[in-house]
């Protein structure tokens, strides 16, 4: 299945890819999209601004109220969503054919005159701050937090504030700041849109020229990363949630590299042998041959536009089982490491990554989230059918060199949450 | 000879069709076959749905279902690690998704695959249908697994509060028990008894294999017949679940109480079954109430900052079932303030009903997650399953029709009927004060 050959790019005003991809999905239609001014262009004072500023876009316009925007999406049974990554406002959403004039002229409308109204903004607030309340006790983000927190400084785009901290942040964002930061960064910077589904390109790329023709490009660019990773040292941490049945783990460690580098896929796919899968290593031995684990799995995150990205392994255990938990996945790591993996791991693996891309393709939403963060990281849509050809070209000798280059048994982070014996 | 000229075999008797998907029985064993070509991505879904899920566990066994569905993950046959073909890995080298669930009325497992590989997803599911090894040094690991997720359950208070409020508003019925089951169960069921019970549900004559996708519809039927074929009709009945739940006479209430932060309110109140007609109906009340920003839970609750989400469910199910509101607080907010709120909402609609303006909103919201419902051939199966589970796979082709006649009158009616103080269970989780949280060492 060749995507290339089924979207269709284009260009409706200056500053915006389209990449529109007709099916034979009958009815429905799903949409994506994104321009900079994600959490990390936030002042550095409070990195909530760009969330919230987000957030606050379907709670109002200049022209209509919360509710009349709702109302019109609600009465067809149409979504609208906005939200912040680090680097992007994205806005995801889906529709019935019928109705796709109504949504995309509403979208237009949301993302360039947000009323900002004072009243919503305090709702909003006590709503976020209520669901980082709730989130002190997740043990698995908790521990994730930590295991970042301990590895980059902060500001680094994969640094993580405490929950205490986004409390504080949070209740400091005002009407003010979230106007200014709306006046500064939303506009068309590259601006990208994905859509699929039964969509006419030509009837959609003129949706968005009317919508969106004029809109200022505010030559928001890439943030160019200074800050790099601590350097790898072996520590633990616990952090103490009462009252929980299962504790979360997360060890690891940064590897200094980007998905650009010419070792990321390599260093991937062994990372995957390792765990990316239920009949990866960890899986098989921790879970299935041991017992000690509901789920256990390791991945490589962090590494989009410049970003010197981590490797973790995420596992849980009850308390009384940690210890064992600990030491078996550590063993594993170390065989790995030591070991490397084998020629037929490689081989199954690959066909487990190229029919995945295959099964990815299974629905609307699968397809917009391939098409929308390739072109976020600049690709052209052929990258998309060159993926597979990329891991077939994967070799042992590589994927075996990058586990030994890029990582440390001896220096890992390790941090649990949740009640200890 | 070309697909257009070959028929289905005569072994499988055609049954009715409706949403362009088509129902078999395969006469030697009883096997039911839903099948619907989409040719949208290179893509197929197989689905094998057991009619056994944990109403059909009592005490002493409650979470077996789920426990052997876990096993029959660990070998059969002519699929196990000796033979160097284990299901996960033969399924996962080939980019499949695979895995499966266990539900109230049913048990599925799943295998969504490159369309080229649809013969290796039907082998496989085939032979463990009858063939799964089931053994004891397999349970012993597999047990701490489940208990694991048993535990992972228990670390979330609405998990906690959602299993209390049905085990206090079921007491005869085992909808009493979630389906993950108790945790002693879980730890002590004995191997032999999740044989019987495989033994005793795991036939083709109490299964729906549906396969929807990128395939030719007589060649893939062909492929369940080769595999599916093998298997016998059980030879005694499927054993029925016979226990009702006797008639509510008054409202029920618990609370739980642990370390935590946020404050939950759960409201629920009794259900008819799933095919009974005012099941719709109470579906299109809960979107009225709940589902999205105009709804009344949404304008009365999240909006005045008592409340950072609500989560309403009325599953259909296959027996009774529950209509439950869920409410997370935000800091601050009494428990009865909200619980005030959800009761004075569901007495005004009792009093005045709803709006057309609401039920027109509800119609469309429902049209559009029907239409979206049939966005891929994992959607469309899973959309089957649940179907299937509650006795009748049209459900899901039908729906949009039953929800279309729903009058404003109905809707009143329904809560009239079932949104009283009798029929309900409530409950609070209220979050002890935690001084050890966050304390970082």
């Amino acid at each position: 299945m060749q995507l290339s050959k089924q979207v269709v790019v284009g260009s409706p005003t200056e500053g915006i890819t389209t990449l529109i991809m007709p099916t034979t999905v009958k009815d429905v239609i799903t949409f994506a999209g994104s321009f900079l001014g994600g959490a990390l262009y936030s002042p550095k004072t409070n990195r909530k601004i760009a969330p919230i500023t987000a957030a606050m876009l379907d709670k109002g316009t200049q022209l209509k109220s919360k509710y009349e925007i709702s109302n019109l999406l609600e009465d067809v049974g149409a979504e609208v969503n906005f939200s912040a990554t680090q680097h992007h406002v994205q806005f995801t959403g889906f529709c019935l054919k019928e109705n796709l004039t109504i949504v995309i002229q509403l979208l237009g409308e949301q993302l360039r005159s947000p009323a900002f109204s004072s009243k919503e903004l305090a709702t909003l607030k006590t709503r976020t701050i209520g669901m980082l309340d709730q989130s002190k006790e997740d043990t698995k983000k908790q521990a994730l937090i930590g295991f970042l927190r301990n590895l980059y400084p902060e500001y680094h785009p994969n640094y993580r504030t405490t929950i205490e901290e986004a409390i504080k942040q949070t209740k400091k964002v005002s009407k003010k700041e979230i106007k200014s930061f709306h006046e500064k960064h939303y506009g068309l910077s590259q601006f990208n849109f994905a859509a699929v589904g039964d969509v006419n390109p030509t009837l959609m790329n003129d949706l968005l020229e009317d919508q969106f023709n004029g809109w200022e490009n505010k030559n928001i660019t890439t943030k160019n990363l200074i800050l790099r990773a601590h350097p790898s040292k072996e520590m633990e941490q616990e952090i103490h949630i009462a009252d929980k049945t299962s504790l979360d783990m997360y060890l690891g460690q940064p590897i200094g590299i980007d998905r650009e580098h010419e070792d990321y896929y390599a260093l991937m796919m062994g990372i995957y042998i390792l765990g990316g899968n239920f009949s990866a290593r960890l899986m098989q031995t921790v879970r299935d041959n041991q017992g000690l684990t509901y789920g256990i799995g390791s991945s490589l995150a962090g590494t989009s536009f410049g970003s010197d990205g981590y490797w973790s392994t995420w596992g849980t255990f009850a308390p009384n089982l940690l210890e064992t938990g600990k030491k078996a996945t550590t063993d594993q790591i170390e065989n790995w490491y030591k070991k490397g993996v084998t020629s037929d791991e490689l081989k199954a693996k690959k066909t487990t990554m190229t029919g995945s891309y295959q099964v990815g393709m299974d629905s609307t939403g699968g397809i917009v989230a391939q098409l929308l963060s390739n072109a976020e990281r600049g690709r052209s849509v052929e990258h998309l059918d060159q993926y597979p050809e990329i891991i077939k070209g994967i070799s042992l000798d590589h994927v075996n060199r990058a586990i030994k280059q890029y990582i440390d048994p001896k220096k890992l982070t390790l941090v649990t949450a949740g009640s200890f014996n | 000879m070309s697909h257009k000229s070959k028929k289905v075999h005569n072994d499988f008797k055609f049954i009715q069709s409706s949403g362009g998907i088509e129902e078999y029985k395969f006469k030697p064993n009883g096997l039911t076959v839903l099948v619907l070509e989409d040719h949208s991505a290179p893509v197929a879904t197989l689905m094998v749905t057991y009619h056994v899920g944990s109403r059909n566990e009592a005490i002493g066994h409650t979470g077996s279902t789920h426990l052997l569905e876990h096993l029959m993950f660990k070998g059969s046959q002519n699929f196990n690690k000796e033979k160097g073909n284990a299901i996960w890995n033969e399924l996962q080298n080939i980019g499949a998704q695979i895995n499966a669930t266990t539900w109230n009325d049913r048990t599925n497992y799943f295998e969504v695959v490159p369309s080229e590989h649809l013969e290796r997803a039907i082998a496989i599911e085939a032979d463990r249908m009858r063939f799964a090894f089931l053994r004891d040094e397999d349970r012993q690991p597999e047990m701490t697994v489940v208990r694991n997720e048993f535990e992972r359950g228990e670390n979330s208070p609405f998990d906690v509060l959602d299993k209390n409020i049905w085990a206090t508003a079921y007491q005869a019925h085992p909808y009493h028990h979630s389906t993950i089951g108790w945790r002693s169960d879980i730890e002590n069921v004995p191997t032999e008894k999740l044989q019987a019970f495989y033994n005793t549900y795991y036939w083709p004559n109490n299964a729906t294999v549906t396969v929807i996708g990128d395939f030719e519809k007589v060649e893939a039927m062909s492929l369940v017949k080769k595999y599916f074929g093998k298997h016998p009709h059980s030879s005694k009945n499927i054993p029925e679940m016979y226990t009702e739940e006797p008639k509510q006479e008054g409202p029920r209430r618990i609370a739980v109480k642990r370390v935590g932060q946020t404050g939950v309110v759960g409201v629920g109140h009794k259900t008819p079954e799933g095919l009974h007609k005012d099941s719709y109906t109470l579906q299109l009340l809960g979107k009225i109430l709940a589902d999205g920003k105009t709804s009344r839970f949404n304008k009365n609750i999240i909006d005045k900052g008592l409340a950072t989400s609500i989560l309403m469910y009325d599953f259909p199910f296959r027996d009774n079932g529950m209509f439950i509101s869920y409410i997370f607080l935000t800091p601050g907010t009494q428990h009865q303030t909200v619980e005030d709120v959800v009761l004075k909402e569901y007495e005004n609609i009792i009093n005045n009903g709803v709006t057309t303006e609401e039920r027109r909103r509800a119609v469309a919201q429902t049209r559009a997650g029907v239409a979206f419902s049939r966005d891929g051939s994992f959607a469309v199966a899973s959309a089957l399953n649940e179907a299937i589970a509650i006795g009748d796979w049209t459900y899901y082709t039908t729906y949009m029709d039953q929800i279309e006649k729903t009058s404003n009158e109905d809707i009143k009616r329904v809560a009239e009927k079932y949104l009283i103080e009798d029929n309900s269970t409530t409950g609070w989780f209220i979050p002890k004060n935690n001084e050890a949280a966050q304390d970082a060492a």
